[in-house]
C-alpha cells in the first residue's frame, strides 16, 4: 500500500481529526506495518504476517444497537432466511479479509475516515457491504433502463436521514427488508438501485462519499423541476436554392443605407438596455437561491451511484443520487468526495484527492494508485501505466501484489446474503409509499399519485409558483389516468384563470384540445379535435360571447372556415321558454378551398350571409393569372313597385364585379337563379350553426358529467381491477378447486381412522408410528381375508344351489313340460357362469392379496408421517 | 309510322317553332316571368324537346351551341342532318321517324346516350365518332345482318343495348352471339344479361373470338408502333435534323440523278460509290447526333427560361394580392364608417380619404406591375441572346458538317469523271465491256457528253446538300424568331391584361365609392 500524499483541506480538517482517533485499535498492527514499509519482506515473511494480522479479532462497537433501535422493532426477523441470521465461513473469512485491509488502510492513512467494509445488517450480523448488493433484474420492461429505475427506487422508497450525519450507519439492512418497510436512508437507497442496474447490465457501483446539504436531505427546493424545463426547439434553417440562370434581379433598393444604420444602432441600444435588465433581475434570483452557508460542508456523510461508461451503451460516467434519482455528471458541486466504491465483486478505496469535489477524479479502477482495490482478480482491466512511475512504487506494487495474489488465489467475493429482490406489480404499480408522494422543487411542487387512488384518476400534479416561498400559485398541471372522458392533462393558469385540457382519442366527439376559463356556455373557448375522427372535418371552434369560429379540413364540399356573429338573444315571451333559444345569427362567413373541378372565377372563395341586412356577399377564387377576383354581392329586398307587382330581381339587387366580364352572368335570370340558391344555402348554413351550438352544448353536459362521476376505464388485461374479469377467475379457480377437492376425496387417507384414534395435535412416538403401522396392516389383513372369504362364501352358494337344482330336476325329469324343461337348462348355464366367473375371482384374490399387503406396507414406510419413525427399524 | 300526324303539313324546323318550344320549356314562375321580360337566347339552352311536331327536316339548330340534351322523336325526319354544331350533346332521341341511314353524327363526340328507336335503318354503321357511348336503342329497325353487330365492339363504354324487333332478333343465336362478342353489355333487349348465359355464349364462340381478339390485339400493337414512328419522326423534326439518321439524303441525291444511276454501272464506281456512301452516312450521322444534343440544351435552356419567368410573375402576383387584401379591408371599414357617418363633412372628408387610399393602390399596383415590366424585359433579353447564339452555333456546326459534304462529293466527281474519261478512251479503242447498257454506252460518244453526265450528276448532288442544308437553316432561323417573338408578344399581352385589370378594379372601387356618395346625397 503506498502511502498517501494528501494536502487537507481547512474545512475537512475537523473531520480527520475525528477520524484520527478512532483508528487505535488497530495500533498494535502498527510495529509489524512499519517493517514492512522499510524493507521487501519475503512472502514467507508476509503470509505469516497475514496470518497474524487475520486472528486479531476487531470489536463490534457496542452503540450501534441504540441508534437503530426503533427501525429494529418494526422488522421481524423469525422470518428472516438463514443466510440473514448467520455468516457461512467464507463470508467470516471476507470479514478478517477486509479487517485486515481496514488495519492497513488505517495505519497508512491515519486521518482519513475508517472505511465503510461491513455494517451490521437487520439481524446485527456484520456482512460485507460488497455482498448485500445482489444484481437483481426486474421482470418489468420499464425498469431495464437506469433513469427509470432510478425514479422507481426514489418513488418507492421514504427517505430517512443518517442518524449521524457526519459518520455512515452502523447498519445496512438487505434490499428485501428496505423495500417491505419502504423507507431507507441514502446508503440503502445506493445498495437498492445499484443491485438492479447491475441486474439491468449496468457497471454500476455504491459511493460512499460526502455531499452537500441538498443532497443529503434530498432537498430540491433549490433544484428546477424537470418537467417545468421546455423542450428547446430546434429552428430548422430553410435552405436556399441556388439562383437559377434566369432568376430576375431584385429591383434596385433606394433606401438610405445611413438611416438603416442609425436604426441598426437604436435597436442595438433598446437591445443593450434590455439585456443588462435581465441580467439584473437574474442576478438578484441567484442571489436570492443563494446556498445558505453550511458549517458542516463537506463532512456529510452521503451514498450514491456510479455508472462508469462502457457497458450498456453508457457513453459517459455519471453519478445518480438515488434519492432524487437524478443523474449528475461527475463534475457536479453537490457531490464533495469520494471515500470509498464498491460493487458486487470488489472493494475500492479512493487514493486521489478530492479538494476540487469529484471534479477532477478518473475513474480508472484498474490503476492501484488512484484506486486502492480490496481484493485481487476482479474483472477491471489492469492500467496499462504510460508514464514511468518511481522504481520505490513498482516494487512495492509488485511486493503486493504478489501478497495479494497469494491471499485471493483461494478466495473470491461470496455470493450476496440476500434474498433476491421481488417487487410485486400491485407494488410496482403503486409505487410510492401509500401510493402518494411530494415533491418540492424550486418554485414548484410535484405530487404523485398511484393509478386508480385517486377516484376521478389524477395521478400527478404539478405546481409552479411565482415567488420562491411557494405562496403565489402560478400554474398547476394535472395529469390524468384511466378517465372514461379520456382526459389527459389539465393544465390550469392562475394568473389569467384559463384552463386548457387534452383528451387522449377516443373522446365521443372527439376532443383534443379545450381550454376555456369557465364551464358555462357561450363564454370564452377554444375547442380543437382530432378531425380524422370526425365526419364533419372540424379542426377546431373558438367561442368568445358574441362569435364562434370554426376551421375544417378535408370537407367535400371545400368548408375551410366559418365564422359565426351573434346578436344579443331576444327575449321570448311566449311560455315554452324551455325550449333552446338559439341566439340570432347576424353574420356568417365562410371561406372556400379552391375545388379544382371549377374553373376559378366561379369557385367560391368567400360568402358572407348578413342576416339582418338581408346582404349576401360573393367573393371567388382569383384565377392564377389574375391579382383581383371576381365579387358579387346580392340584395335581397322583395320591393313592391309603384305598380303594385312584385319586384322579383332587379339589376341594383346584384353588383358584381368581374375581371372578365361574362356575358351569361350579366342576365337576371342567372342572378336570380344564382340567389336563390344562396337562399337555400344561407338555411342550411343557419341550420349548421344551430347544430354548432347544441354540440357544444353536449359536449359540455358531457364533461361536468364526467368531472362529476368520475368513471375510470379499466383494461381488460388488468384482472385486478376489472370487475368482469375478475369474476371470472374466481369461477374458474372455483372449479378448479372442487375438481382437486374431488381428487382429494377420491384418495382416502388410510391412516386417518387410526390416526383419530390417537390424542389430537401430539407427535407421534416411535412406538405409536410402528403400532399404527401394525394395525394398519393388520386391518388390512383383515379385510383382505374377509374378501376372499366373501367370494368363497358365495361361491358355495351357487354351488349349493346348483346341487339342488339337478337333484330337483333328476327327480322331476319325467313329469316335466318341455317348457320347464328348457327353463332349467337355461338356470343351470347361468348357474354355471356365476360359479366360474366366481371362482376366477377367488384365485386372481389369492394371487393379488400378498402384493397388495405388500405394497401397502411399503406405502406405509415411505407416508411422510411415519417414515421418519419407522426409518430405523428398516 | 306515324300516321296519325299525317293529317298535319311535313313541318321544317324554324325559328317560330323554336322559340315557342323554348319559351315553354324555359324556366316557371317567378324565374320565368325574368326570363320572358330578358329572352332566352338559344345557346344557353341546356335542354330542348321538340316530339310530336311531324318534323320532316331538321335545321336551325346550329344556334343551340350548348345543348345537352335533344329530343326529336315521334316526327317525320328521313334525314339525320343539322346536328353538326351540337357537339355538346349528350342525350339524342331520335326514335320514332322514318330514318334509313345512320348519318350525320361525326361531330357529336360527346353523345352518351343515342336512341334510335322504330326506325328503318338497315345497317349499323357511321358511328366512330361516338367514343361515349354507353347506351345505344335501335330496337324495331331493319337490322338483317349478325356480322355488323361486331361493329359495336369498338365501343368500350356501351353498356345498354337494344335490338328487339329486328330481323336479326329473330335467329335462334341472336343473344348467345351478342353476348359473346360484346361482353361488357350489361343490358341487352331491356333485361339484365345474367352471368351464366354469358359464360355460356363465350364457351359456345371461344375459337372464333379468340381468333378475332388475336386480329384485334395486332392491329393494335401496329398501330401503337405506327403511332410511336410518328412521335420519333416529329422530334426530329423538333431538332431540324430528320431522316439523316440513315442514308435518306443520300438515296434522295441519286433519285433523281438519271447520268449518275447511269455511270454507276462503270467498272470501278460501284467500289466507289459504296464507299462514298458509307463515308457520307456517317457525316449525316453526325450531324443527327449534334441536333438531337443541340435540341435537348435548348430545351433546357427554354424550360428553365420559362420556369423563372413564372416564378416572378407569380411572387408579383402574390405581393399584388396581398397589397390589394390589405386595402379591402381597410377600404371596407372606411365604407362602413362613412354609411354610419351622419355629419356631411365627415362624410366628405372621409369619402376623400378613401379616394385617396384607392389612388394609392392603384400607384402601388402599377409601381409594382412596372418593375415587373423591366425585370422581365431584361431577363428576356438576356434570354434573346443565348438562344440566338445557341442557335448560330448550331448553324454554323451544321454548315461545317455540310461542307464536309461538299467535299466528299467532290472527290467522289473527280474520281468518277477520272472514271468516265478512262471509260471513254477505252471505248474510243473499242475496249468497252459488251455487258454495259445500251443508254449507259450511248454516253460515251464524245467526251462533252461524257462530262456533261458526269457534271449534271454532280450538281444535282450538290444541289440537294444545299437544299437540305437551306432548309435546316432556315426552318431553325424561323423557329428561332417565332419563339422569341412570342415571348415578347405574350408579355406585352400580359402586361396588357394586367394593366387593364389594374384599372378595372380601381374604376370598379372609384364608381362603388360614387354610387355611395350618391346615395348619401339624396338621402
Amino acid at each position: 500500500m503506498e502511502v498517501l500524499t494528501e494536502t487537507i483541506e481547512e474545512d475537512e480538517a475537523a473531520e480527520w481529526e475525528e477520524a484520527a482517533e478512532q483508528p487505535e485499535r488497530s495500533e498494535k498492527t502498527r510495529p509489524a506495518e512499519a517493517q514492512k514499509e522499510e524493507t521487501t519482506l519475503s512472502p514467507e515473511m508476509l503470509r505469516d504476517l497475514e496470518r497474524k494480522l487475520s486472528e486479531i479479532e476487531v470489536p463490534t462497537p457496542a452503540d450501534h444497537q441504540a441508534s437503530f433501535s426503533t427501525d429494529a422493532d418494526t422488522i421481524d426477523i423469525s422470518k428472516l432466511p438463514l443466510t440473514y441470521k448467520t455468516n457461512t465461513p467464507r463470508e467470516r473469512l471476507l470479514l478478517q479479509v477486509a479487517d485486515n485491509f481496514s488495519r492497513q488502510y488505517s495505519h497508512l492513512c491515519p486521518d482519513r475516515m475508517p472505511l465503510f467494509l461491513h455494517p451490521l445488517n437487520e439481524c446485527q450480523v456484520p456482512k460485507f457491504v460488497s455482498t448485500t448488493l445482489r444484481p437483481t433484474l426486474m421482470p418489468y420492461p420499464d425498469l431495464y433502463n437506469w433513469d427509470s429505475c432510478a425514479q422507481f427506487v426514489s418513488d418507492f422508497l421514504t427517505m430517512v436521514p443518517l442518524p449521524d450525519p457526519l459518520k455512515p450507519p452502523t447498519h445496512l439492512y438487505s434490499s428485501t427488508t428496505v423495500l417491505k418497510c419502504q423507507k431507507g436512508n441514502c446508503f440503502d437507497f445506493s445498495t437498492l438501485l445499484c443491485s438492479m442496474l447491475l441486474g439491468a447490465g449496468y457497471d454500476a457501483y455504491c459511493v460512499h462519499g460526502y455531499g452537500s446539504w441538498d443532497l443529503c436531505h434530498m432537498d430540491l427546493t433549490r433544484e428546477v423541476c424537470p418537467l417545468t424545463v421546455k423542450p428547446q426547439e430546434t429552428v430548422k434553417k430553410e435552405e436556399k436554392a441556388p439562383p437559377k440562370k434566369y432568376a430576375i434581379k431584385p429591383p434596385r433598393d433606394l433606401t438610405s443605407r445611413f438611416e438603416q444604420e442609425q436604426e441598426e444602432k437604436r435597436q442595438q441600444e433598446i437591445r443593450d438596455q434590455e439585456e443588462k435588465l435581465r441580467k439584473e433581475a437574474e442576478e438578484r434570483l441567484l442571489e436570492e437561491t443563494k446556498v445558505k452557508p453550511d458549517s458542516l460542508h463537506g463532512l456529510r456523510v452521503h451514498s450514491w451511484v456510479l455508472v462508469l461508461s462502457g457497458k450498456r451503451e453508457v457513453p459517459e460516467t455519471f453519478f445518480i443520487d438515488a434519492l432524487s434519482g437524478r443523474s449528475y455528471s461527475p463534475q457536479d458541486e453537490h457531490f464533495l468526495g469520494i471515500e470509498s466504491i464498491w460493487n458486487h465483486k470488489n472493494y475500492w478505496v479512493n487514493m486521489q484527492d478530492c479538494w476540487n469535489c469529484c471534479k477532477d477524479l478518473i475513474f480508472d479502477l484498474g490503476d492501484p494508485v488512484k484506486w486502492e482495490y480490496m481484493l485481487l482478480g476482479t474483472d477491471k482491466p489492469r492500467l496499462s501505466l504510460t508514464e514511468e512511475e518511481d522504481e520505490d512504487f513498482n516494487d512495492e506494487d509488485d511486493v503486493e501484489a504478489m501478497g495479494k495474489e497469494d491471499e485471493d488465489k483461494s478466495f473470491n467475493m461470496p455470493p450476496s446474503w440476500v434474498e433476491q429482490i421481488e417487487i410485486t406489480p400491485e407494488e410496482f404499480e403503486t409505487r410510492c409509499p401509500n401510493g402518494k408522494k411530494v415533491l418540492h422543487y424550486q418554485r414548484a411542487q410535484l405530487e404523485k399519485w398511484a393509478p386508480y387512488l385517486n377516484p376521478n384518476g389524477l395521478v400527478c400534479r404539478l405546481t409552479t409558483y411565482e415567488d420562491l416561498e411557494c405562496t403565489q400559485v402560478l400554474e398547476i398541471k394535472e395529469w390524468y389516468q384511466n378517465r372514461g372522458d379520456k382526459l389527459e392533462l389539465r393544465h390550469i393558469n392562475k394568473s389569467t384563470g384559463l384552463i386548457i385540457d387534452y383528451f387522449k382519442p377516443g373522446h365521443p366527439q372527439a376532443l383534443r384540445v379545450h381550454s376555456y376559463k369557465s364551464m358555462q356556455p357561450e363564454m370564452d373557448r377554444v375547442m380543437e379535435f382530432y378531425e380524422t375522427a370526425r365526419v364533419d372535418g372540424l379542426l377546431k371552434r373558438e367561442e368568445t360571447p358574441k362569435t364562434m369560429t370554426e376551421y375544417y379540413q378535408g370537407r367535400p364540399d371545400f368548408l375551410s372556415y366559418r365564422h359565426i356573429n351573434f346578436g344579443p338573444r331576444v327575449k321570448k315571451l311566449s311560455l315554452n321558454s324551455t325550449d333552446s333559444n338559439p341566439r340570432p345569427t347576424v353574420k356568417i362567413t365562410e371561406r372556400f378551398h379552391r375545388n379544382p373541378e371549377k374553373p376559378a372565377d366561379e369557385d367560391v372563395a368567400e360568402r358572407v350571409f348578413l342576416t339582418t341586412e338581408e346582404r349576401i356577399q360573393l367573393r371567388y377564387h382569383c384565377r392564377s393569372d389574375h391579382i383581383t377576383a371576381n365579387k358579387r354581392e346580392f340584395l335581397r329586398r322583395t320591393e313592391v313597385d309603384n305598380k303594385g307587382n312584385k319586384i322579383i330581381m332587379t339589376p341594383d339587387m346584384c353588383i358584381s364585379f368581374e375581371v372578365e366580364p361574362m356575358e351569361h352572368t350579366k342576365k337576371l335570370l342567372y342572378q336570380y337563379e344564382t340567389m336563390v340558391q344562396l337562399k337555400n344555402e344561407e338555411k342550411l348554413s343557419k341550420h349548421q350553426v344551430w347544430e354548432s351550438e347544441l354540440e357544444v352544448l353536449e359536449i359540455l353536459r358531457l364533461l361536468e358529467e364526467e368531472e362529476e362521476a368520475h368513471t375510470l376505464t379499466i383494461s381488460i388485461y388488468d384482472t385486478k381491477r376489472n370487475e368482469k374479469s375478475k369474476e371470472y377467475r374466481e369461477a374458474m379457480e372455483r372449479v378448479l378447486l372442487e375438481e382437486h377437492m374431488r381428487q382429494v376425496e377420491t384418495q382416502l387417507d388410510y391412516l386417518a381412522p387410526f390416526l383419530a384414534q390417537l390424542p389430537p395435535g401430539e407427535k407421534l412416538t416411535r412406538w405409536q408410528a410402528m403400532h399404527l403401522k401394525e394395525e394398519c396392516l393388520g386391518d388390512f389383513k383383515q379385510r383382505l381375508i374377509d374378501k376372499a372369504n366373501l367370494i368363497q362364501a358365495r361361491f358355495e352358494k351357487e354351488t349349493q344351489e346348483l346341487q339342488k337344482k339337478q337333484q330337483w330336476y333328476q327327480e322331476n325329469q319325467v313329469t316335466l313340460t318341455p317348457e320347464d324343461e328348457d327353463l332349467y337348462l337355461s338356470d343351470c348355464s347361468q348357474a354355471m357362469f356365476r360359479i366360474r366367473i366366481l371362482e376366477q375371482r377367488l384365485n386372481r384374490h389369492k394371487e393379488l392379496a400378498p402384493l397388495k399387503y405388500l405394497a401397502l406396507e411399503e406405502k406405509l414406510l415411505k407416508d411422510p408421517r411415519l417414515a421418519e419413525l419407522l426409518k430405523v427399524f428398516i | 309510322m306515324n300516321r296519325m300526324y299525317n293529317s298535319m303539313e311535313p313541318r321544317v324546323i324554324d325559328d317560330d317553332m323554336l322559340k315557342v318550344a323554348v319559351g315553354e320549356q324555359g324556366p316557371r314562375e317567378e324565374a320565368g316571368q325574368l326570363a320572358k321580360q330578358e329572352g332566352i337566347l338559344f345557346k344557353d339552352v341546356m335542354s330542348l324537346q321538340l316530339d310530336f311536331q311531324n318534323i320532316l327536316h331538321i335545321d336551325n339548330l346550329w344556334q343551340f351551341e350548348n345543348l345537352r340534351k335533344l329530343q326529336l322523336d315521334n316526327n317525320i325526319i328521313e334525314k339525320i342532318e343539322g346536328l353538326e354544331n351540337l357537339v355538346h350533346l349528350v342525350w339524342l332521341d331520335l326514335s320514332f321517324n322514318n330514318i334509313e341511314a345512320i348519318e350525320g353524327l361525326d361531330t357529336l363526340v360527346n353523345l352518351e346516350d343515342l336512341s334510335l328507336f322504330n326506325n328503318r335503318i338497315s345497317k349499323i354503321d357511321s358511328l366512330d365518332a361516338l367514343v361515349k357511348l354507353q347506351v345505344l336503342s335501335l330496337g324495331n329497325n331493319q337490322i338483317d345482318n349478325m356480322m355488323n353487330l361486331i361493329y359495336l365492339r369498338k365501343f368500350k363504354c356501351l353498356r345498354t343495348l337494344n335490338l328487339s324487333g329486328n330481323p336479326i332478333a329473330e335467329a335462334e343465336d341472336y343473344k348467345m352471339f351478342i353476348y359473346a362478342y360484346l361482353p361488357d353489355l350489361v343490358y341487352l333487349d331491356f333485361r339484365r344479361i345474367d352471368d351464366h348465359a354469358k359464360k355460356m355464349a363465350e364457351m359456345k364462340h371461344q375459337y372464333s373470338i379468340d381468333e378475332m381478339k388475336h386480329r384485334e390485339n395486332q392491329m393494335q400493337i401496329k398501330q401503337e408502333e405506327e403511332q410511336a414512328r410518328r412521335m420519333k419522326l416529329e422530334e426530329h423534326k423538333m431538332a431540324f435534323v430528320e431522316h439523316l439518321d440513315d442514308s435518306y439524303l443520300f438515296d434522295s441525291m441519286y433519285a433523281e440523278d438519271v447520268e449518275g444511276n447511269k455511270l454507276s454501272y462503270l467498272p470501278g464506281v460501284g467500289d466507289l460509290l459504296a464507299a462514298y456512301k458509307d463515308k457520307f452516312v456517317v457525316i449525316c450521322v453526325n450531324i443527327f447526333e449534334y441536333g438531337l444534343r443541340q435540341q435537348e440544351k435548348r430545351k433546357i435552356e427554354l424550360d428553365t427560361f420559362n420556369e423563372c419567368i413564372q416564378e416572378a410573375i407569380q411572387e408579383n402576383q402574390e405581393e399584388g394580392r396581398l397589397k390589394i387584401a390589405k386595402f379591402e379591408e381597410k377600404h371596407f371599414m372606411n365604407l362602413n364608417s362613412i354609411r354610419e357617418e351622419s355629419d356631411l363633412l365627415n362624410i366628405e372628408k372621409k369619402i376623400m380619404e378613401c379616394s385617396e387610399d384607392i389612388t394609392e393602390l392603384f400607384n402601388v399596383l402599377m409601381t409594382l406591375e412596372m418593375q415587373l415590366v423591366e425585370q422581365l424585359e431584361e431577363t428576356i433579353n438576356m434570354f434573346e441572346r443565348n438562344i440566338i447564339d445557341l442557335v448560330g452555333l448550331f448553324i454554323e456546326n451544321v454548315q461545317g458538317f455540310m461542307a464536309q459534304c461538299r467535299d466528299l462529293e467532290n472527290h467522289h466527281h473527280e474520281k468518277l469523271l477520272e472514271i468516265a474519261i478512262n471509260t471513254l478512251e477505252k471505248t474510243a479503242k473499242g475496249e468497252i465491256d459488251d455487258d454495259l447498257p445500251e443508254d449507259v454506252r450511248a454516253l460515251f460518244i464524245d467526251k462533252d457528253t461524257v462530262v456533261n453526265a458526269v457534271g449534271a450528276s454532280h450538281d444535282i448532288h450538290l444541289l440537294k446538300i444545299d437544299n437540305r442544308e437551306d432548309e435546316l437553316v432556315t426552318r431553325v432561323n424561323s423557329w428561332c424568331t417565332h419563339l422569341v417573338d412570342k415571348i415578347h408578344k405574350d408579355e406585352i399581352m400580359r402586361n396588357r391584361r394586367r394593366v387593364k385589370e389594374i384599372n378595372q378594379y380601381i374604376d370598379h372601387m372609384q364608381n362603388e365609392l360614387d354610387n355611395l356618395e350618391c346615395v348619401d346625397i339624396v338621402d
